[in-house]
């Protein structure tokens, strides 16, 4: 059954939900509910669903499964999940006319800054609407074209606000978690990351350590290449030179392009608040020692960083390594301390093609693990906070204990606070519990990971 | 440097994944959501090209502050031919340029009746003969600071009211409205309509330049301000703003044309539209100051003749951009029904390019049925126009919205992002020449002419650039 | 999108949850064991809690967004729950559970942030442009022309911890309300003397601030109405709501004074009024203190 609804707009990640709860309705087989985009049609096509005309304007239904009515029936339940998507949720501002673009909304509403998340092609408009309003914007979009990254930066620089992203997954503003990130304590450590996971790990460990962060501000992945020239990074440092709030910062980021590093160098060297850097590369400090540094200079303790051994005896001896992420950076920083092992990052844009994130959507990874062969050593990353799977550990849990069944050892880097709406303790008591040796330091769980595979550490 | 966002309490615009907005309520954070749909198909690219174009934001500002301080006056009442370049044998006409074989019914009856009136035919079959045989030059009002409602026909025998602009100089011209029911401007031409057409230029054009040299200039933004608040949106209501135009006009016309001053003032009471052509007039005069402005995206003229609705843009000097003309929803006269209606005619839409009409829909419920829906209705229209508007109108204001000023200056780009097209109120002709009027609606432009109007902007971004 | 997968078990949101951002202040309370509570007071947008605890504060407040953001409270993004003064509640264990509802802090915000290094030409700039602004509105402190008021000011300009505590024993409680006029003043002033005087490093302002804050809050209970013993217990660590501190951001020139007092001066009946006079005898006071040694 294929039916194509003209006029109606939702989210791609609105629409997975709808996925797959569709998929779970009685009697349905396969269900694709996406916007019509060129994409969305050829796998639908693929799927074996012959397909009408349609546009990225246009709902896209497909069905497949028990008899008609059950697809009727299935599709009624459907219309009552997209009828919930259109009505306002429960907390935002419920408005009887809602703005259309960021620039009516700016127009009409106080506002501060602007958190745009509509799909890479269509982000420039909204942003840029952002930015001629005055507001910061924070653009969780990728797929946006480098040169309209520079233009969005050049155009921010002139009007006094700052460009965060594009594919900038984490920021917090006052206390404020954007996209994904950690519920963290106020405090004096002010973040500038040009990686997501990597700006999460340092954030979550210093709320570990009980010291609380000012700002986080993400800057985008691109924004330290040559092309981009850290127009934001630079920024991002002077701001929160200014803010008095902020007493230490620290610069998060794979190494950037030499000419960009000595711009870094020299804006550093200028600042009046201290600087730690964490540049992820060979030779580098990794994210945990960074952490330790910036504790160190703010004089405060460093501690132990919270760990849950693995409880059962799986895995004596030693066998091959696999890494299962979902976080970039805490991906490459993994490869670099155990310098061996096949790692395979699932946040990377080649498996979210028309698939939410890894940390909303656990199917790839759960599949991965299944088919990890007894004796080898899986490491993985949990990440926890607004905007991630509500409960990992649900779907996680069972999947480990499986594997740790088989004789596979699973070590999992989980990267939360305290304060996250899963619960970071409940979180790791269910992994450990289901034969996981759980770390809240990707660092020291990578190197764990390293030690159990050469067989010198179960 | 500082960054506001790091002082104070956050405060959120989100669009796209709703997920990411719901994790902000969960915090408390205050938040606006954006209601976003993806811009009219095919047009990302020239999107992208058009907003990136440095020039853009201070040529919209340059346009609209145009459109917006213009002063309209009603300085003058005068021949078509002393004060246009139209000599007998061309016509004038609604909408972008048309020829006979493309035109519709009630543009085709009209033109017939220009034939007549100027006596450059036996009879209408005559006149039809020596149209179709091209002997009549048509040329759209527009190129000659000209409007015309409906059909829109100008004959070099017409009697003009002279709008001139009193902050830009500019000057714009319309005909005399005729009033309702069997009319030139709806394409009928029959001896009546004839009738009439010559009294206007004998008896009331004279009437209203004498009266109009003892009072002097009148001053048409301040009447359009006051009518708006009087519950008139100017373009399908206008019964307060032609009261007022009455109440000033009545003791000049009474010293100025004795003789005729009773059967004058008669004609203009009796005729509630009588003031769209001057406020037409206004509104050209108003949107041709914003013309011209390099990189600006601002819409400057929306007009249609009956076939093809077409729309001027600032930054593309005359160039027009059509589509097909829609019919009007709307409600009919009598025994009329949509089968009788023709496709949407008239320069009439120059009120909605200077933010009244459709745009101020909200000013106006008194209408509201009239067009279809109720009050509420007339409230999101103009809502929905501030969308794609890049300002408010500082002396047309609207009561029912705090005085808000209305929403003016139609932004390309705007539209193509939202899909939101002009609201327009418009009377509807009959289809078949000689019908006249039968009935009165909303109608949509078509997108067509807005998405071709932005690729055409695309294009000139890079020459435009590139010869600075 | 997820095709052809089976479901997985998704946590089911107990309609009764709800959640918010808290101030760091309720962050000891909110993580201790949980302790019984009852309603003091229940208003559309606010709902104050006294909780049976030795730790401060020991009344929090739960607000609505559009209610002033005090140094004690959660602010919560659903409907007020249903509750009415003495009902029982419970606060502790992460959460706060009052009514139908238990809440949880799913942000947290400083009452008391850093205004950094501020230079004392820039409060004599500001000084004079509250004093009109402050002239020129209609809201008017409850405690005009009163003698303690006036006795305060005196002894802060001075320096004189006597003469300041003398001027706030009289004034603690004085007034009506929730909030009396009295204790307001104290409040504004307390937090002024603390971020205004660190910020310009007067160090005397901060020692008064210290001292005034410690006989201030040595016997509040029971002189006052519990809601403003524990705002008093906030100002005296500089703590206060967002309208208080846009106002010190802008006497600081961080931000644009006049809305920002504006905002702060339509609070409540006289509150707002009576927390700028408070902010003015401090700001005063600084500008007075700054240079003389402790």
């Amino acid at each position: 059954m294929v039916r194509v609804r003209t006029g109606v707009y939702h989210d791609s990640v609105s629409l997975m939900r709808v996925s797959r709860a569709a998929t779970a309705l009685p009697g349905v087989e396969v269900a694709v509910v996406a916007m019509a985009t060129e994409l969305n049609l050829g796998i639908a096509a693929e799927l074996g669903f012959d397909l009408p005309k349609a546009g990225p304007a246009d709902l896209l239904i497909a069905l497949r499964g028990g008899g008609a009515d059950t697809l009727e029936a299935a599709l009624a339940e459907l219309d009552g999940l997209l009828a919930g998507l259109s009505a306002m949720p429960a907390g935002g501002t419920a408005v009887e006319h809602p703005p259309h673009t960021v620039r009516a909304a700016a127009r009409e509403r106080a506002a501060t800054l602007a958190l745009v998340s509509v799909p890479g092609p269509y982000a420039f408009a909204e942003a840029l609407d952002a930015v001629e309003a005055g507001l910061s914007v924070m653009i969780f979009s990728d797929n946006v074209p480098v040169e309209q990254e520079v233009l969005l930066k050049r155009r921010a620089a002139e009007l006094g606000v700052l460009v965060m992203g594009p594919d900038c997954g984490t920021a917090v503003i006052g206390g404020a978690g954007l996209g994904f990130a950690n519920v963290l304590r106020p405090g004096p450590v002010g973040l500038v990351a040009a990686s997501g996971t990597g700006a999460q790990q340092v954030a979550c460990l210093l709320d570990h350590a009980g010291v609380g962060i000012s700002h986080l501000l993400g800057v985008g992945g691109r924004d330290l290449s040559a092309d981009v020239g850290g127009l934001s990074t630079l920024r991002a440092l002077e701001a929160l030179d200014a803010d008095p709030a902020t007493e230490l910062i620290v610069l998060i980021s794979k190494p950037p392009a030499p000419e960009v590093a000595r711009a870094v160098a020299e804006t550093i060297a200028k600042l009046g608040t201290p600087v730690v850097t964490a540049l992820l590369g060979p030779g580098q400090d990794d994210l945990t020692a960074a952490t330790e540094t910036a504790l160190r200079a703010l004089g405060a303790p460093v501690p132990a960083w919270p760990s849950w051994p693995a409880p059962g005896t799986a895995g004596e001896h030693a066998g091959s390594l696999r890494g299962i992420y979902s976080g970039g950076t805490l991906c490459v920083e993994a490869r670099l301390i155990t310098g061996s092992g096949e790692f395979t990052d699932f946040g990377d844009d080649a498996y979210t093609v028309g698939r939410a994130h890894p940390m909303i959507d656990p199917t790839l990874r759960l599949e991965a693990l299944a088919e990890v062969p007894p004796g080898e050593v899986v490491l993985l990353d949990v990440v926890l906070g607004h905007g991630a799977d509500p409960d990992p550990a649900a779907t996680l849990a069972p999947a480990i204990a499986g594997a740790a069944a088989r004789g596979v050892t699973v070590i999992v880097a989980l990267v939360g606070s305290e304060g996250d709406p899963q619960g970071l303790n409940a979180q790791a008591e269910a992994l450990n519990a289901a034969g996981a040796a759980v770390f809240t330091s990707n660092a020291q769980a990578a190197g764990h990971a390293a030690e159990v595979a050469a067989g010198i550490a179960r | 440097m500082t960054l506001t966002m790091l002082s104070g309490e956050p405060e959120v615009i989100t669009v796209g994944a709703d997920l990411l907005g719901e994790a902000l309520d969960f915090q408390a954070v205050p938040r606006t959501r954006v209601d976003w749909r993806p811009p009219m198909p095919g047009t990302e690219a020239d999107l992208a090209r058009v907003l990136a174009d440095p020039r853009r934001g201070r040529a919209n500002e340059t346009a609209v502050g145009r459109l917006v301080s213009a002063r309209p006056q009603l300085v003058g009442v005068r021949p078509a031919h002393e004060v246009l370049d139209l000599p007998k044998g061309t016509f004038l006409h609604a909408g972008p340029p048309i020829e006979w074989e493309r035109a519709s019914g009630p543009m085709r009856g009209a033109l017939i009746g220009a034939m007549l009136l100027e006596g450059l035919a036996a009879d209408a079959a005559d006149a039809e003969e020596r149209l179709a045989r091209g002997q009549a030059r048509l040329d759209s009002c527009h190129h000659h600071r000209t409007v015309g409602p409906m059909a829109g026909v100008v004959t070099s025998s017409m009697w003009m009211f002279e709008v001139r602009d009193a902050e830009h100089g500019g000057t714009a011209y319309c005909s005399l409205n005729e009033g309702l029911g069997k009319v030139l401007r709806y394409g009928a031409y029959g001896p009546e309509v004839l009738r009439r057409l010559r009294w206007m230029a004998e008896v009331l054009g004279p009437a209203l330049q004498a009266t109009l040299e003892r009072s002097g200039p009148l001053d048409l933004r301040a009447l359009t301000a006051q009518a708006l608040q009087m519950g008139d949106e100017l373009h399908n209501r206008n019964r307060a703003a032609t009261s007022l135009l009455v109440r000033e006009l009545a003791p000049e016309v009474a010293e100025a044309a004795p003789g005729h001053a009773a059967e004058v003032l008669r004609f203009i009471n009796g005729n509630d539209h009588f003031f769209l052509n001057a406020g037409m007039a206004a509104c050209k005069v108003s949107a041709d100051a914003a013309r011209n402005v390099p990189g600006s995206t601002m819409v400057v003229a929306m007009a249609r003749n009956g076939t093809d609705f077409g729309v001027q843009v600032s930054g593309l000097g005359d160039r027009w951009f059509t589509g097909p003309a829609g019919v009007p929803d709307g409600l009919y006269l009598g025994a009329y029904g949509p089968d009788d209606a023709n496709p949407d005619i008239g320069d009439s839409t120059i009120t909605e390019t200077a933010g009244l009409g459709g745009f101020a829909m909200a000013a106006a419920p008194a209408i509201v049925r009239f067009v279809g829906g109720d009050v509420s209705d007339a409230m999101a229209a103009t809502r929905s126009m501030y969308e794609i508007t890049l300002a408010e109108h500082p002396a047309y204001q609207i009561p029912g919205l705090d005085f808000r000023g209305t929403p003016v200056g139609v932004d390309v780009t705007l539209v193509a992002r939202t899909g939101l097209l002009p609201t327009v109120n418009t009377g509807i002709a009959g289809r078949v020449a000689g019908t006249g009027q039968v009935g009165a609606g909303l109608v949509s432009p078509p997108a067509s002419a807005f998405t071709t109007a932005l690729a055409a902007l695309a294009e000139a971004v890079d020459h435009g650039n590139g010869s600075v | 999108m997820s095709v052809g997968t089976r479901p997985k078990a998704r946590r089911v949101h107990v309609r009764t949850h709800g959640t918010g951002a808290a101030s760091t202040t309720l962050r000891q309370v909110l993580e201790a064991p949980r302790r019984p509570a009852r309603v003091l007071a229940a208003f559309p947008a606010g709902v104050y809690l006294e909780i049976r605890t030795e730790l401060e504060p020991q009344v929090i407040a739960v607000v609505t967004g559009q209610a002033t953001r005090l140094p004690n409270a959660m602010v919560v993004s659903d409907p007020m729950p249903q509750v009415a003064v003495g009902d029982e509640a419970c606060v502790g264990d992460g959460s706060i559970d009052v009514g139908r509802l238990s809440l949880r802090a799913h942000r947290w915000w400083n009452p008391a942030p850093p205004l950094g290094t501020v230079k004392v030409a820039e409060l004599v700039r500001s000084l004079p442009a509250m004093a009109g602004l402050c002239e020129r509105s209609s809201r008017r402190s409850g405690l005009e022309g009163n003698g303690a008021a006036d006795l305060l000011a005196q002894g802060c300009a001075e320096g004189s911890l006597l003469k300041s505590v003398v001027a706030a024993e009289q004034l603690i409680g004085l007034g009506p309300g929730l909030t009396p006029s009295g204790d307001d003043v104290l409040a504004g002033l307390l937090v002024a003397l603390r971020h205004l005087g660190g910020a310009t490093g007067a160090d005397r302002a901060v020692w008064l601030a210290d001292w005034l804050a410690a006989a201030v809050t040595f016997d509040v209970r029971g002189r006052t109405t519990p809601i403003s013993a524990a705002l008093l217990h906030c100002a005296a660590r500089g703590e206060a709501s967002g309208e208080v501190l846009a106002v010190l951001r802008g006497l600081a020139g961080r931000q644009s004074l006049e809305p920002a007092l504006h905002r702060l001066l339509q609070l409540g009946h006289t509150s707002g009024a009576d927390l700028a006079w408070g902010l003015r005898i401090g700001l005063a006071a600084v500008i007075d203190l700054e240079g003389r040694g402790n």
